[in-house]
């Protein structure tokens, strides 16, 4: 049945609603999965294979890698679909943490410094969030999602600098708070400091996504 | 060290910025501290949502494709009950299964779904029952857990059941190996098994690739190019008897 186009609605945005009513949440895909259902997995990649992908690809900087940390990270998924806990955390925070280190994983097999670590090196460089005003032009048909990675591009993006950079190097880089001290030739103490105040004002800016908070 | 001190390391504990040692002092802390697992499980909601600060790439066109072709290939299949042989029970639940999934027909009607499945045992069974099958019983000491493993050398393929092996913790992942004489290990794949220790997979043997011994080890969540840890199951590689 094809939704009806009230006056001033635009199609996309009928047919986002549309989508937003009807679909099942990730939790129930992953139990489709664990029954062996590979349309499950399909539909879970549509969902969550643009965010994985560009993940692997902000740590480990090269196309081809990203590409084979994205499939084990899938494939993984796949095979461990019965062991998930909700009680654990959302579906893409499972893929988002088994994609990081297996990306992690392979930066350091290769013996290569991550993108963040890189970036990090060029002083002038914004960082990883410096893009951003990318990912905000990006067309997006699901628009909930478009408008998250929006408010969290975004609310990165307003950190001081220097606290950015700690977050990025610890989450993207996969530092250590001594490794990023040694990197940044700044003191320990210091890097702790703006770790946990960053991340203090991440939670204050994304609480409309959080469960404490907002809509 | 004060409650203050420890909730400091909430924010990069969650970022996975604490060295082992310290990460896991604050882990044991946490089973016993309930306001800094509030502050871990808050500020782990902030960090599950870092990747979406990564700039958007467009994945690869085909990589959805392969992701879908590599499931039908390595795939966890049900549990079965306890073995005697464990072996021999395994090749007993594939043909087990085949007769639960017509019932299933009858019950349930949903012919697609079950077509595939036994599309995917019939592939199992096609490649342990074959004359040119070549086996492994993968051990420890003789005790648990323990490995079967049939290589079918024509298909290139192999199919693994796994006994009493509890699922490999967060973040970690069985992979299993393949190793010829004076060459490096290959290896053939990653697995987990279910809750209740069990699996049986299969999974493809690269071209012109011949082993004598295959083995298991624990290795970081997607595996590794090559085995950071001592095997915990080795197996030669025997012609069926």
């Amino acid at each position: 049945m094809l939704p009806k186009i009230g006056t001033g609605a635009t199609f996309e945005g009928v047919l986002a609603n549309e989508s937003r009513q009807s679909r099942e949440p990730d939790r129930a895909l992953v139990e489709r999965m664990a029954g062996g259902d590979e349309r499950a997995l399909g539909e879970l990649y549509d969902r969550h294979g643009e965010m994985a992908y560009s993940l692997a690809l902000a740590v480990a900087r090269e196309r081809a890698d990203a590409e084979e940390i994205v499939a084990d990270a899938f494939g993984q998924v796949w095979r461990n679909a019965a062991s998930y806990d909700p009680g654990r955390g959302s579906v893409a925070g499972w893929l988002a943490t088994i994609t990081r280190t297996r990306a992690l994983d392979l930066v350091r097999a290769r013996g290569r410094r991550t993108r963040a670590i890189e970036r990090a090196s060029q002083t002038d460089s914004d960082g990883l969030a410096s893009p951003m005003g990318a990912a905000a032009d990006q067309p997006d048909r699901r628009v909930e999602r478009g408008e998250a990675r929006r408010l969290v591009a975004r609310s990165l993006g307003e950190l001081p600098e220097p606290q950015r950079r700690v977050i990025e190097l610890a989450y993207f880089g996969g530092l250590s708070q001594s490794e990023i001290a040694a990197e940044l030739q700044e003191p320990l103490g210091t890097v702790k400091t703006r770790m946990r105040a960053g991340m203090e004002k991440l939670r204050g800016s994304l609480a409309p996504l959080l469960s404490g908070g907002g809509a | 060290m004060t409650d203050h001190q420890w909730s400091e390391l909430a924010a990069p504990y969650v970022l996975g910025a604490l060295p082992p040692d310290e990460r896991e002092r604050f882990a044991a802390h946490l089973a016993e501290c309930a306001a800094c697992r509030g502050e871990v499980q808050a500020l782990r909601e902030v960090a599950v949502l870092l990747p979406d600060a990564a700039p958007v790439a467009t994945p690869p066109t085909g990589l959805r494709d392969r992701i879908l072709r590599e499931a039908r290939q390595v795939r966890p299949i049900g549990h079965g009950r306890a073995p005697i042989v464990p072996w021999l029970a395994a090749a007993a639940s594939l043909v087990l299964a085949v007769g639960l999934g017509y019932m299933y027909v009858h019950e349930r009607g949903t012919v697609q779904r079950v077509n595939a499945v036994l599309a995917e045992r019939d592939s199992l069974i096609a490649t342990v029952f074959s004359p040119d099958v070549v086996t492994a019983a993968l051990s420890a000491t003789g005790k648990p857990p323990s490995a079967r493993l049939f290589w079918n050398q024509a298909r290139r393929r192999v199919v693994m059941a796994v006994f009493q092996l509890p699922p490999a913790p967060a973040g970690r992942t069985y992979q299993l190996w393949a190793i010829a004489q004076g060459k490096k290990p290959v290896s053939l794949g990653v697995f987990n098994t279910a809750a209740d220790g069990r699996l049986t997979a299969a999974m493809d043997v690269p071209p012109g690739l011949t082993f004598e011994l295959t083995a298991v080890t624990e290795e970081p969540a997607g595996g590794s190019p090559q085995p950071t840890q001592q095997p915990f199951l080795i197996g030669k590689v025997a012609p069926a008897d």
